[in-house]
């Protein structure tokens, strides 16, 4: 008995949860939507046959089929929005408002009559406002679903969006992105934010470190030729005012850029889908040819003449400021916190250094982030000429205000080599509290590091910003406060000044060997720092392609680095592991043979050719 | 001898011919009309195809609820309502990369029930894949795979493998970015195994990745293969449990078989059977024993032998419809508030971060973060070897029928242990895992 009874209630629960089932199922909000429409429309019918074919007409789902762009689009929005091309419910509330007509849509007032450029039954709905075609539930048609990829634009908003960005990106400008889907005109008039984001992307120099297809080549960066296809608009604006906010490792700079124009931005960054609807494939064909064609120059800015010296100055600050070097750098008071100071930029480098290095960043200082921005020369001049006039000494008092003023933002408040901007430099920062690598070197090769910079790294030369006295005192500051350890006898070494290997083919190929059998580890097989321990080891090992570097390296330090080890890195004494002077010879010889430039090398080459 | 027509049988006008028809039609059909007698009940169980799978008699001990609580019922009824929305879904979908995810969106939008049926599906999936590990241990744990049970275990092993195989394959068919990536991880897993790995995983794709061809093989395994072995599988597996005498019990819970006679017998030469009553030992004089008893020994009681069973019409009926009940209710009320996921459409530059395997494979996933061969393959690999294997090395007889019986101790918490972890990886696959496979808290 009590089994039946049982059975009975659970039964019973069955029919329930049945009648809510089919209750769910059953009573669509779209069929209320359409009953409302035809009397609505009833009452506003002329003719008794209207009213009729009204009468007789059932609730059902209405679809628009479009094909003309991409794959087949299932458009069903006029399932509720039944009357969105039916004039007569132009003052309606949704979803019976009709379509609005507009000029800028390129609609046309014929005969007192509006006709539509964009005819719904061709295009559906989609193609313009995004959200989901198929979809028969507001929530899941309008794309607040926050898995559907394309939310209306301009309309909604997800609820898993940022709270503070999604009033911004309601508006309808942000439609334009799909308006460049066809119109891919540049300068299509009705795309007016599509146009001046692309603008902006070459003048805020975003093309520096992004690439898209037929407008850069940045490598830096991801390449953002597809991005509107792959993100939606909130990640875009976020990406853009807050670029860690979803890369934590992310060094892309915040841009000082107004309300609007990181809203053009998204809407330009928007349409890039990867390819247009109005393309054909002749044109993708095209563009694939000219792939990271030539980035256009972009304009003068106003004002600008000739060069000469004292506009020159003028508009090359100007240029620094529109060009948004301070996004990273540091000049003045302006800091991006990611570059180093340009601030004696004047006093450190000269004309020629500085034309080089923005022409080729990495000709200079191998592993540098810089981009290489593709301006006019006149431009690089006006710039290095605004750059050499910055060249006013700071007054700085004590070592210690020394330290915090030039030293700090590369090594660090503690002396670790973890500074501000460190994470973007490679070789990394010198870590002064490694009081075995600190000791092991002589104050006089110290204090020369800190006057004439260290080729091939981003540590400049000082000496023409701070005097010897103030040289020593910096060292002595940091020697006291994060080295902390009494200075140690240095031990004489028995190191030849010279290589006393003769450069040949046959050492060269003696110290390839011993490198492929020592060294790679560390430093890798293209002896480029990056062997496959070179991750667990800090300091890292050495980029042995950084010309700059190895170039300004003396025989001796050479000899005595790979001899006797360095200490306070991973580097080992490999005079222990039975490496002779000899041995080390071709070894530098190697080293040096992977630098020396290509010209030498090739003569080299050519002679080994001829034995 | 001449036979005659009229001898045997009486002529009929073709009136009462006709009124008959339904009459003949249903006993055609049933054989016989609704039981009121025990005989009448075993006759109908007997005779009717649907019911001849149970006894006729069933021991009281089978039908004790907290027993077998049901779960190997829960996952037949599981799998039959699989089955059902199955083809029902079949029905509006096409296994192609082009067309999956926009039929999934009609389900949603356009197709009448067409949500509640996916939801249904996909809950019963996953309820089915923990129903079935939960009555793989029950049986455990109640020692019911001893002998001579071990091969309906390897059997039972077999088809929780096939489970898994089973929503593993659904899994892809929606074509999102959770179907894709999961898959993707999971093939990925399969990989991993030593000399064939890339073989397995090629075969099982059509491709080196996941995409049209993987599509159509899961569909076809998914929709035909799979579920026409486990069907077959299934049939085996109940066809043994009558065979190997029914669901394990406790000895005391049965008839005790004596061949000596005991002090109160009085006639020598037969076997004499006693059995435990509340009063003690009674002393039956007579047995006639089943033909199965005979070829199998005491198991199935045949005769008007005086045993501990009852009539499976309509106690057993009973439960079953009731177990099948509750099944359908819980799957309904699942279905009616939760909705199935569906998430982006695949997008092949975008993977999700994490992209994480569906849940029962997430401690597959969890062990491979650590080591790919060992947490993909070899781990898995020898827990599964052990469990088929595990029957014919657990040879004792002690301890069947009992929930986790004293005797049993070493065996239970060893099992217990390897419950503990799988789940315990699960939920830490499940919950603590971030962004780029990093520990995080849910909390």
């Amino acid at each position: 008995m009590k089994t039946r009874l049982s059975l009975a209630i659970a039964s019973l629960a069955i029919l329930v949860v049945h009648g809510f089932v089919f209750y769910q199922q059953f009573f669509h909000k779209w069929e209320t939507y359409q009953t409302s429409y035809f009397d609505q429309a009833r009452t506003l019918a002329k003719t008794d046959g209207e009213r009729e074919a009204l009468a007789s007409r059932r609730p059902k789902i209405e679809q628009i089929i479009a094909t003309q762009f991409g794959s087949d689009r299932v458009d069903r929005c006029t399932t509720c929005h039944i009357a969105s091309d039916d004039p007569r419910f132009k003052d309606s509330p949704h979803p019976y408002k009709s379509h609005p007509f507009s000029e800028e849509l390129g609609d046309r007032l014929v005969d007192g009559k509006w006709e539509r450029r964009h005819k719904f039954a061709d295009m559906g709905c989609t193609v313009c406002h995004g959200g989901q075609g198929r979809g028969l539930d507001t929530f899941y048609a309008h794309g607040e679903d926050e898995f559907w990829p394309e939310p209306m634009l301009g309309f909604v908003t997800q609820e898993n969006w940022r709270g503070d960005l999604r009033p911004k990106l309601k508006g309808k400008e942000y439609m334009q992105a799909n308006c460049a889907q066809c119109h891919t005109d540049k300068n299509f008039k009705a795309t007016p934010a599509v146009s001046r984001g692309r603008e902006l992307f070459t003048q805020k120099n975003c093309y520096g470190c992004h690439k898209i297809d037929g407008i850069s080549n940045g490598t830096l960066g991801p390449d953002l030729s597809e991005v509107g296809k792959k993100w939606k608009v909130d990640y875009l604006y976020e990406s853009i005012v807050d670029p860690r906010a979803n890369i934590k490792t992310s060094f892309m700079p915040k841009f000082n850029l107004t309300e609007d124009e990181t809203r053009d931005l998204v809407i330009f960054l928007k349409s890039r889908r990867g390819f247009n609807y109005a393309e054909t494939t002749l044109d993708r064909y095209r563009a694939t040819l000219n792939k990271g064609g030539a980035v256009p120059p972009a304009q003068p800015p106003a004002g600008q003449t000739t060069a000469t010296t004292a506009p020159a100055v003028k508009s090359g600050e100007q240029l620094i400021n529109d060009r948004a070097c301070a996004a990273c750098h540091k000049i003045g008071d302006k800091d991006g916190g990611i570059a180093p100071d340009l601030s004696f930029e004047g006093l450190m480098k000269d004309e020629k250094w500085l034309i080089g290095h923005f022409k080729d960043p990495r000709a200079l200082i191998p592993d540098s982030i810089m981009p290489t921005f593709a301006f006019p020369d006149v431009e690089y001049s006006a710039m290095t000429t605004y750059l050499m006039g910055l060249n006013k000494p700071p007054s700085l008092g004590s070592p210690q205000e020394t330290y915090q003023n030039l030293c700090m933002r590369c090594h660090g408040e503690k002396g670790d080599g973890h500074g501000m901007i460190a994470t973007y430099l490679d070789p990394y920062p010198r870590d002064f509290t490694n009081a075995g690598f600190m000791n092991s070197k002589t104050d006089e090769r110290l204090a020369a590091s800190i006057k004439n910079g260290v080729g091939g790294t981003s540590m400049p030369a000082w000496g023409k910003v701070l005097s010897d006295d103030q040289i020593k005192g910096v060292l002595a500051y940091i020697n006291q406060n994060f080295t902390k350890e009494a200075r140690r006898e240095i031990k004489p070494r028995d190191v030849p000044e010279q290589n006393p290997v003769a450069m040949t083919t046959e050492s060269i190929a003696r110290g390839e060997a011993a490198y492929l059998n020592r060294c790679t580890g560390c430093h890798g097989r293209k002896a480029d720092g990056k062997g496959p321990n070179s991750l667990d080891i800090l300091p890292r090992p050495r980029n042995l392609l950084n010309s700059q570097f190895i170039n300004s390296a003396t025989d001796r330090r050479l000899f005595e680095s790979i001899l006797y080890g360095v200490q306070g890195s991973a580097m080992p004494p490999w005079i222990d592991y039975g490496l002779t002077k000899e041995d080390v010879g071709d070894l530098v010889n190697y080293i040096r043979s992977l630098n020396q430039n290509k010209k030498e090398l090739a003569a080299l080459e050519l002679v080994a050719m001829c034995h | 001898m001449v036979y005659r027509m009229s001898d045997n049988i009486q002529k009929k006008s073709v009136l009462s011919v006709l009124l008959g028809f339904p009459s003949a039609v249903w006993t055609s059909v049933f054989r016989n009309d609704l039981p009121h007698t025990d005989l009448g009940r075993s006759r109908t169980s007997f005779t009717n195809f649907f019911l001849h799978i149970h006894p006729v008699k069933v021991h009281k001990h089978t039908l004790r609820p907290w027993f077998t609580m049901g779960l190997g019922l829960i996952s037949l009824f599981l799998f039959l309502t699989l089955t059902v929305t199955g083809v029902l879904l079949m029905f509006y979908y096409v296994p192609s990369t082009t067309q999956a995810y926009d039929r999934m969106l009609d389900l949603r939008g356009s197709v009448a029930f067409g949500v509640f049926l996916r939801n249904m599906h996909r809950w019963s999936a996953h309820g089915m894949v923990a129903v079935v590990f939960l009555h793989m241990c029950r049986v455990f744990f109640t020692g019911s795979y001893k002998k001579p049970r071990e091969f309906n275990w390897v059997i039972g092993v077999l088809l929780f493998l096939l489970t898994l195989f089973l929503s593993f394959t659904g899994y892809l068919l929606p074509w999102d970015q959770l179907a894709f990536w999961a898959i993707t991880v999971g093939t990925a897993i399969a990989g991993y195994a030593p000399v064939f790995g890339n073989e397995i995983r090629f075969l099982l794709l059509g491709d080196t990745t996941v995409g049209q061809e993987a599509l159509l093989r899961f569909y076809v395994l998914h929709v035909a293969v799979l579920p026409l072995i486990t069907t077959l599988l299934i049939a085996v597996h109940f066809w043994r449990i009558r065979k190997d005498g029914g669901m394990s019990r406790p000895a005391e819970a049965d008839i005790v078989v004596s061949t000596e006679p005991t002090s109160k017998t009085v006639s020598a030469g037969a076997p004499v059977m006693a059995f435990a009553g509340a009063d003690g030992i009674n002393v039956i004089e007579k047995k006639r024993y089943g033909i199965q008893g005979l070829v199998r020994g005491p198991f199935t009681k045949v005769g008007n032998v005086p045993d501990n069973s009852v009539f499976s019409y309509p106690n057993l009926l009973l439960a079953e419809l009731f177990v099948f009940i509750l099944t359908i209710l819980g799957v309904l009320l699942v279905s009616f508030f939760f909705n199935a996921p569906l998430e982006d459409p695949v997008n092949i530059l975008h993977p999700p971060n994490p992209a994480k395997a569906p849940w029962y494979f997430l401690g597959l996933q969890e062990m491979v973060s650590y080591s790919a061969f060992w947490g993909g393959v070899g781990i898995p690999g020898l827990e599964v070897l052990i469990l088929l294997a595990l029957p014919y090395f657990d040879r004792g007889q002690k301890g069947i029928g009992v929930w986790f019986s004293r005797e049993r101790l070493l065996a239970n918490t060893l099992f217990m242990t390897f419950v503990f972890v799988n789940i315990l990886l699960i939920i830490i696959g499940t919950f603590f895992r971030g962004q780029n496979w990093e520990f995080v808290s849910p909390f």
